[in-house]
């Protein structure tokens, strides 16, 4: 009730206030979020909240065009430049805003929008990849698979694909196929990019789950991570994360760092919480679950991964 | 439209489990612990999410164990799903206590660990704990190709030999298939998944409700 009330009041209100601060700032509320707020998502959610809350008509049509291109997943390093400033333009026109005099609004609004929509874009590229199923008959996901165990355990080769030596590293079964289940290749593709690109962390990572009392299954929990992370970028929560943290547009990339930041701290998280056995794993990952979203909800927060492995 | 059918059927899925309950116990009580174990991709967690009207599209393996309360025909039924990767299943043990069914699944077309499924489901059978609870096997995965009848699985498991309690087993199809229908095009993907989905649980369910 109270939500409709404002609502309401908030729809006659606001063309209102807009109207007199246009008269008394001369700029457009896009212009005073450009200039008055601070980088990064702060900037990025007011840019984002006043374009959808928009009434003109070109400012929509914009909105709608952008978001088909991003769900087509047509935003590319070579069409990028021809978008923002499509998009530039149509709000210098509508808003009226003289290029000449505001040289800044452009380069600041066309990063906004790049973060706006690169991040809906980066939605549709992680589920896309999550629909595809692992199957082992492709040479493509077996390379990758065959890739996560060299990276894993480089000193210690496979004796055969289908071994028990998979769960040293903490598949399930003698063939790790059957566990990537509902988060397809993604769940892959996030633990080689955590292998490879932060190999003493996930190391280190790995050596914890082989702990004697506060073990636990290394690829499993981060398949279990992987929904996490997926879970967090779907909902909206890792804007603030991916806003503050990308210095151009947000790719799979930026996903897979996010998820590597999730399963580091994880493990701390893990260790720190002291659980008498793997029963625990769903209650302590809920809790984490909650601390990540307290973090996220603060819009100056930006997960960078702590690498100052210490010794067990 | 589909997610409404899906209601409907779970409803019907419900009623199934619940006249077997009825049948199993004279005087129920309203509130009923429900285990459901089995090895490792067997499909626990997709029947648990499926029975709770969950979308079960991004399901990963249990590290632990999931529950769930569902209210069902004035019953409270609190199924516990239980991890079922060999390092997890010494775990089993500890959620034994005051269980008023156990739910067991098998995946039909996983025919390598037939006899490990068998060997598990033997061990919980001697269990004091578990002495004359009644024993529900899901025969899941009936869509695949590889799949073997429920004939076949209770001949091979011996369930003919169990005396000492009720038991029932019972086909089913609870995900929505994986690996047969995967298709290139994304679209078209979606198109055949969805009217399989529809066809297959049409067949499930007209099984269920014989029960």
């Amino acid at each position: 009730m109270f939500h409709y009330i404002w609502s309401l009041i908030n729809w006659y209100l606001r063309p209102f206030i807009k109207w007199v601060l246009r008269q008394t700032t001369h700029m457009c509320e896009l212009q005073r979020i450009c200039y008055g707020k601070p980088s990064g998502a702060p900037r990025t959610y007011a840019v984002e909240y006043s374009l959808r809350l928009s009434r003109n008509a070109d400012i929509i049509s914009l909105i709608s065009y952008l978001d088909d291109i991003a769900n087509q997943c047509a935003i590319t390093i070579r069409s990028e430049r021809g978008i923002l400033e499509e998009a530039i333009r149509t709000v210098l026109i509508t808003k009226k805003i003289n290029p000449a005099a505001h040289p800044d609004f452009s380069k600041i609004f066309g990063k906004c929008v790049e973060l706006i929509w690169g991040y809906r874009q980066l939605c549709v590229e992680c589920e896309e990849l999550r629909q595809i199923q692992y199957d082992s008959g492709n040479p493509v996901h077996e390379d990758l698979l065959l890739r996560l165990w060299d990276l894993l355990m480089p000193y210690d080769p496979l004796d055969a694909r289908i071994t028990k030596q998979w769960q040293g590293i903490g598949f399930q079964g003698d063939d790790p196929k059957t566990d990537f289940r509902g988060m397809g290749l993604l769940g892959l593709e996030n633990l080689v990019y955590f292998a490879q690109e932060y190999p003493s962390a996930a190391t280190h990572v790995l050596t914890h789950s082989m702990h004697p009392r506060y073990g636990y299954a290394f690829a499993i929990v981060g398949i279990n991570l992987t929904s996490m992370a997926l879970r967090l970028l779907k909902d909206g929560s890792a804007k603030t994360h991916i806003y503050n943290s990308s210095k151009t547009l947000p790719s799979l990339r930026a996903f897979h760092q996010f998820y590597c930041y999730l399963f580091y701290e994880f493990d701390g998280f893990w260790l720190e919480s002291k659980p008498n056995n793997i029963m625990e794993f769903s209650s302590i990952q809920k809790k984490f679950e909650i601390n990540i979203r307290m973090a996220l909800a603060n819009p100056s927060t930006v997960f960078r991964i702590n690498l100052s492995v210490d010794n067990i | 439209m589909l997610y409404n059918c899906q209601n409907k059927r779970t409803k019907q899925f419900l009623r199934g489990l619940l006249a077997i309950l009825r049948k199993l116990r004279s005087n129920p009580d309203k509130e009923l612990r429900l285990l459901l174990l089995g090895l490792d991709n067997a499909g626990k967690t997709t029947i648990l999410r499926y029975l709770a009207n969950e979308d079960i599209t991004q399901i990963t393996p249990t590290q632990g164990f999931n529950i769930k309360s569902i209210h069902s025909e004035g019953f409270k039924l609190n199924i516990w799903d239980i991890g079922g990767a060999r390092k997890i299943r010494p775990y089993w043990r500890n959620y034994f206590e005051n269980t008023d069914v156990l739910i067991y699944v098998i995946d039909s077309a996983d025919i390598n660990r037939l006899e490990e499924t068998g060997q598990e489901l033997s061990e919980l059978l001697i269990e004091d704990k578990l002495y004359k609870v009644p024993l529900l096997i899901y025969a899941n995965k009936q869509d695949m190709v590889q799949s073997i009848t429920t004939a076949d699985i209770a001949e091979s498991l011996g369930l003919h030999k169990i005396k000492d309690r009720d038991w029932q087993i019972q086909a089913c199809v609870a995900n929505k298939g994986t690996g047969r229908f995967r298709v290139g095009l994304q679209e078209y993907h979606e198109k055949v998944n969805s009217l399989t989905l529809n066809t297959r649980y049409k067949d499930v369910f007209k099984n269920i409700s014989e029960i």
